[in-house]
């Protein structure tokens, strides 16, 4: 059967229009991601209402190209203005950017471009050859672990992003609690409604992510000066730079493996694999590096883990509907808003889309290398862009989108409320993918929450059963040990004299 | 401490705290109130329970003995190593430098002596554009919020000019091909002034 989707999703990627939108998606995600404060969550959070007319596919392959595109682009205004494009790409500007100052600005592009496509492209092999693992993960669950899985996922994200645990549980809870209001899900109870009937269907998920990507990252931009023009000249040689991908292979390699890792975990996304990346590449070349100075292993090591962190990401994502960053919230936000559900549909009746999405990363990857290569000599220009410009433009078309939902003027209201909210939790280290993950995920656990009290006649012992469900005892047991084991770790090492 | 510089602690948190605090309120109180059945009330009470919780602590932690801070306060993180902390922790500052370099923007308002932040300038001009949008339709209100704003943040007249019949366009194809009643507002309906200059295919053609 899964050969079947494999070959059926081979057809469905190649097919027209969805290689169009491929294309589309990621030229956009290469634009929006060069623009300093755009980035992939906001670009995908105006694009996916604007969805809203395409089948499921294309919408979706739309999205996963921005968001591959937008990797690489946030390298374009890393290496040159020393401004990443996107929080990924702030770890490539540590080198990249002295690199420029060097005299080699087209050198560090080509890398950028090729290590990021390529590794890509071999992250997208190994998530085709790990589906079939998945499907089984997948087809385990039932739903008091499902229920148990949206918990966890809020918990790790609390601890893989940085701040106080306490904030990160708040802004969960607060993104459940947002997603209860309108009709009950299991009986038709209008809930915190107040008479109006344009709560009845609630807060749209798709308007709080584009408040709390798009307006919340507008409001902040609004504070910032108009983006640097670039002041290197663009020299060096691209052949040069692509071979030098080559001549690192094991900082290339060792790169996808730890984007590829590091984009599995819920809520660490490329800004953390990135570092990582960089951070072991100045370690392990310690010896004879210049790291800060234009060492070319300073860009390929964060460039070749930001595209396979994609990749990574999308396993959380479309397995259990956990995802990875701020983009596959919005990623799985675009999923359920086209009728896709992460979990077993997508790895059973639908498993052909979800091969179509993982081939047109493949696929995207190539086009990135062309694309790419192509646009070096022309890319400062792409960075000039003044933010005054783009501020009214995407308030227009967050407004309009979120509009354009449902004709309702609570879901416009919603992009202003939360974007405000989103701006303040940003400020104040709070975790906006947290709180989004809850919005987005509370109705299904809601509803896998009530479901699994149904098979137990009520007993909430079913979610720390080790006989009977073994599997979400060990969800219930990791989630506390997740949030608990921070804190309790120092102090057992005290008590053990091992501090 | 007097009251006075009490009130000049109070942050921007503090007050989205005590948001959250009485919006977590709402969600415990009104299921009892309103009588809601059990399947339609536990979930919300016990997400509200949550965030009632932890606004009061992260409210009150300056007060909190020790381990409560501790867990309360302390931030922690798991995946990113010493040595990527410190390069974040280089870039934030060259972030900040570069900040310090470029000074206030230039707008409107800084010329004639009137100073506005940037962010709530933004903030209040998209709040405006919201209800007039609600009260008048999207359409009409369109040019001009985006106009004023790239007007007060001095962006060359003509490019702001093109923005604003740019971003009307498509206000407009909105209308024409996924029929919104953008051009009604809920107080004032302008749609009869509508010009039929803006006939879809003069539009299409004119955007090709």
């Amino acid at each position: 059967m899964a050969v079947d989707a494999f070959v059926e999703g081979i057809g469905i990627a190649v097919s027209w229009p969805v290689i169009g939108w491929m294309v589309v998606g990621l030229l956009l995600g290469i634009i929006l991601g060069a623009l300093p404060g755009i980035g992939s969550p906001v670009g995908m959070a105006i694009v996916l209402p604007l969805t809203l007319p395409l089948d499921a596919t294309s919408a979706i392959v739309l999205l996963a190209a921005i968001y591959s595109g937008a990797m690489f682009g946030g390298s374009i205004a890393a290496i040159l203005i020393n401004a990443p494009g996107t929080e990924s790409a702030a770890a490539t500007t540590l080198d990249g950017y002295p690199m420029a100052k060097n005299g080699l600005a087209k050198n560090a592009l080509a890398i950028a471009t090729t290590a990021s496509a390529l590794n890509g492209f071999l992250a997208a092999i190994t998530l085709v050859l790990i589906s079939p693992i998945l499907i089984g993960v997948v087809l385990a669950f039932g739903s008091p672990e499902y229920f148990l899985l949206a918990i966890l996922g809020i918990s790790l994200i609390t601890i893989v992003t940085q701040g106080s645990i306490v904030k990160g549980l708040v802004a969960g809870a607060l993104g459940f609690m947002i997603s209860t209001i309108g009709t009950g899900i299991l009986s038709p109870t209008p809930r915190f409604t107040f008479g109006q009937f344009g709560l009845y269907d609630g807060i749209s998920f798709v308007a709080a992510l584009i408040g709390m990507f798009a307006f919340a990252e507008m409001m902040k931009l609004a504070a910032q000066d108009m983006i640097a023009e670039s002041d290197v000249e663009m020299t060096g040689s691209i052949k040069d730079g692509v071979m030098t991908v080559f001549k690192y292979p094991k900082t290339t390699f060792k790169a996808g493996v730890i984007g590829m890792l590091i984009g599995m975990i819920p809520g660490s996304g490329a800004t953390t694999s990135t570092f990582v990346a960089y951070a072991e590449e100045a370690r392990s070349s310690a010896e004879d590096g210049f790291f800060g100075e234009g060492d070319p292993r300073g860009v390929i090591a964060p460039e070749g883990a930001n595209n396979p962190t994609v990749s990574g990401s999308l396993v959380p994502t479309l397995s259990f509907g956990i995802p990875g960053s701020g983009s596959t919230a919005v990623l799985l936000g675009g999923l359920l808003m086209h009728g896709l559900q992460p979990g077993p549909t997508l790895f059973g009746d639908q498993l052909q889309i979800t091969y179509a999405l993982f081939i047109s990363l493949f696929l995207g990857n190539i086009v990135i290398v062309l694309v790419g290569l192509s646009v070096i000599p022309y890319a400062s220009r792409i960075t000039e862009l003044d933010t005054d410009i783009i501020i009214p433009v995407v308030v227009v078309l967050s407004f309009i989108g979120a509009y354009t939902l449902n004709q309702n003027w609570y879901d416009v209201g919603a992009v202003l409320a939360l974007g405000v909210l989103g701006f303040y939790m940003v400020r104040y280290n709070y975790s906006v993918i947290a709180f989004v993950l809850g919005i987005v995920l509370g109705p299904i656990a809601e509803e896998n929450f009530f479901r699994s009290l149904q098979i137990s006649g009520g007993s909430y012992s079913i979610f720390f059963d080790p006989i009977n469900r073994p599997l979400s005892f060990v969800l219930a047991l990791a989630t506390i040990l997740i949030i608990t084991g921070p804190f309790l770790k120092p102090r057992i090492d005290r008590a053990l004299g091992r501090a | 401490m007097s009251i006075k510089d009490k009130r000049n602690q109070v942050t921007a948190e503090h007050v989205m705290l005590v948001v959250l605090l009485a919006l977590s309120a709402v969600f415990l109180i009104e299921p009892i109130v309103s009588d809601y059945p059990d399947d339609a009330r536990v979930f919300p009470q016990m997400t509200a329970s949550v965030v009632f919780v932890g606004s009061l602590l992260l409210l009150v932690r300056n007060y909190l003995p020790d381990p409560l801070y501790t867990f309360v306060g302390e931030s922690i993180n798991i995946t990113t190593s010493e040595s990527a902390s410190e390069h974040e922790e280089e870039l934030t500052e060259r972030e900040k430098e570069i900040e310090r370099e470029t000074g206030p923007k230039r707008t409107l308002g800084r010329k004639y002596g009137y100073e506005v932040n940037d962010t709530v300038f933004m903030m209040v001009a998209a709040t405006l554009y919201f209800f007039v949008g609600w009260a008048a339709g999207f359409l009409f209100v369109t040019p001009f919020f985006v106009f004023g704003y790239t007007t007060w943040f001095r962006v060359r007249p003509l490019i702001g000019i093109g923005l604003a019949v740019a971003s009307t366009i498509v206000v407009y194809l909105f209308i024409e091909f996924l029929i919104l009643p953008l051009d009604r507002g809920a107080i004032f309906d302008f749609s009869p002034f509508l010009p039929t200059a803006f006939d879809s295919t003069v539009l299409v053609a004119g955007v090709i």
